[in-house]
């Protein structure tokens, strides 16, 4: 479990405090969504759990290590791994394989372990049959899956990404948040930053930061239905959410929260087939065309 | 599930490529099912080529141990270097007998020396023209002359260079940056005992490789990004040109310290510290590398042998 407490921080005494008291806790296994506006502090949160900076005042405390204890630094960031933003600026190596191993070369594992766990984490991402590729060769969204086959392959707990599908066209999005989930469910701790609310819709829990604090921790469909809410802080909710939103605005009887697209048609169809006889044969063919998209 | 064709720009390369190496040491097709194969299409190494370029193989130079090879070049300079013409005459039979069991082709090996040429052809030039002797009979009253010594003289230069460039070439296209990085790294550890940093300096190395096709692509994207905006770049009065180069090279730096700053922190999350770390491949020298040692260990004795009696 991660657990902070009470965290604040400031990057320069003269200005304010970017992160005002956040104290939160992150269960084994959870899937963890953050969402904010821009500048929020959602970055400079996350960089706190595995020490990369410190809190100026509280504690973080990641499997009862307090990142502030220098011995324990090494240990903290092999069970947090952290994927950042940019997939080419987080690539050291100069082969795929050569990157993954960086991690565990700095933890100093003996050359045959290494191997075993490049092979390992490249296959989990599906990057395996790339192990000799060069990085510039390959697709943002498999740098990105390459960073994260690295931070694999430290063998963590955790795995915190801030907003990994920021560079990323749409398949390699796709891709990306399909490895997230498998990782989770084989059991990794998932802390997912982003400012796209329908990104989370696998997320167990969705954390809403406002001015450095967090204003809201709640499972997604709870998040999902304050649409006024998110949107006077600034985020917006996933497209198909906000159709229903209006729908149930304009007086249709509709759950609100729903924020996948499959989810969307089957709610869309069942609404429609409850409609009266004169629509029935003009939505029932447009039903029937949105789930076949879906 | 889709099947992955791996396209290839041209025929000559296709054996040679990381896939179709990887492919035969029987990796399993990853599960990309549903995903378009995006990156397949990818020329392996379209956008880098220069001297003396990586070309994947198995040939027995391939598989030697990076250290030997190393070594192996570094001994053949100095034979190339010191030796009279029975000795250049002996080290070119074996670099010449060594391309083809590299599996080189004569027009790979060409490529690589094209870029070197200018520099031969000035080489010999300038023995030939400016060395005092018996001058050649056509031309004898010419204010520079050429002579027969001249003559001998550019024809033996030349071609020390030309082997020089050859036996590096010969390393470096059998031998993947990563290995030479590890290689070269292995041979500087000694020198840890007087304080070089070797460890360090192969994450440097191996970083400064890495980064160069990216900052290829960015040059290439800041010029089409000022080309767009109506710049003209490359050509007009030699100030003009300096003007857009500068122009050019101010977000290039910009960029590379944004990107170092990042690096650094991604370097730091993945627990790297300076000093002592382990290797994704340990070095093992197997019976072609004592025997290529031994080869090399008897031709370097001879020749010492030669000079000091």
């Amino acid at each position: 479990m991660i657990r902070v407490e009470e965290l604040c921080f400031q990057y320069d005494p003269k200005q304010g405090m970017v992160l005002n008291g956040i104290s939160v806790e992150i269960e084994r296994g959870a899937y963890v969504g953050i969402v904010g506006s821009n500048g929020c502090g959602k970055t400079t949160f996350v960089r706190h759990l595995d020490g990369l900076l410190l809190p100026t005042r509280g504690q973080v405390w990641v499997e009862g290590m307090n990142t502030r204890d220098r011995d324990l630094v090494s240990k903290v960031r092999q069970m947090v791994g952290m994927v950042f933003q940019n997939p080419d600026n987080q690539i050291v190596g100069m082969t795929v394989e050569e990157d993954v191993a960086f991690g565990p070369c700095n933890l100093r594992m003996p050359s045959r372990e290494v191997r075993k766990r490049v092979a390992e984490s490249l296959e989990l991402v599906g990057m395996k049959r790339y192990a000799r590729r060069a990085p510039h060769t390959l697709s943002n969204g498999e740098k990105q899956l390459v960073a994260m086959a690295g931070v694999l392959a430290m063998g963590p707990r955790y795995m915190v990404l801030d907003e990994p599908t920021a560079y990323l066209d749409p398949v390699g999005q796709r891709r990306v948040l399909d490895v997230m989930g498998r990782l989770n469910s084989q059991g990794i701790t998932i802390v997912h930053v982003t400012h796209r609310m329908d990104e989370l819709a696998r997320a167990h829990d969705i954390v809403v930061m406002d001015g450095g604090r967090i204003v809201l921790r709640e499972e997604p469909a709870r998040v999902f239905r304050r649409v006024q809410w998110l949107r006077d802080l600034g985020l917006g909710v996933p497209v198909v959410t906000e159709l229903m939103w209006r729908l149930q605005k304009m007086g249709r009887k509709v759950r609100p929260d729903v924020f996948t697209l499959e989810d969307a048609c089957f709610e869309l169809s069942t609404f429609m087939e409850a409609q009266d006889v004169r629509h029935n044969e003009r939505t029932g063919s447009s039903a029937s065309n949105c789930k076949h998209r879906a | 599930m889709r099947e992955p064709v791996p396209r290839r720009l041209t025929a000559s390369t296709e054996h040679k490529t990381p896939e179709a190496r990887s492919q035969k040491n029987q990796y399993p097709v990853p599960p990309t099912a549903g995903y378009p194969a995006s990156s397949d299409q990818y020329p392996a190494s379209s956008t880098m080529s220069h001297i003396g370029q990586y070309i994947p193989g198995e040939s027995i130079i391939h598989r030697l141990d990076p250290r030997v090879k190393i070594g192996s070049v570094v001994a053949l300079s100095l034979l190339i270097l010191r030796g009279d013409l029975l000795w250049l005459g002996l080290t070119s039979a074996l670099i010449m007998a060594l391309v083809p069991v590299s599996r080189i082709t004569p027009r790979e090996m060409a490529r690589a020396l094209r870029p070197v040429l200018f520099f031969f052809v000035l080489l010999f030039m300038l023995h030939l023209l400016f060395t005092e002797g018996t001058p050649i009979p056509p031309f004898p009253s010419w204010p520079v002359t050429m002579t027969y010594q001249g003559l001998f003289m550019g024809i033996m230069t030349t071609w020390q260079f030309l082997l020089l460039i050859m036996s590096a070439s010969i390393l470096t296209m059998t031998t993947s940056p990563a290995d030479l990085v590890c290689g070269i790294e292995r041979l500087l550890r000694p020198l840890r005992l007087l304080g070089v940093p070797s460890h360090d300096m192969a994450v440097m190395v191996s970083i400064a490789l890495r980064f160069i096709p990216t900052f290829l692509e960015e040059i290439d994207r800041i010029r089409e990004a000022q080309a767009a905006r109506g710049a003209d770049l490359g050509s007009g009065s030699l100030i003009r040109r300096i003007r857009s180069a500068v122009s050019l090279s101010v977000p290039l730096v910009l960029s590379s310290l944004r990107r170092a700053d990042e690096l650094a922190l991604a370097m730091e999350a993945r627990g790297y510290k300076r000093g002592p770390r382990t290797y994704m491949r340990d070095l093992s020298m197997g019976r072609a590398d004592y025997i290529a040692v031994a080869m090399m260990a008897l031709m370097t004795s001879l020749r010492l042998f030669q000079a000091y009696s």
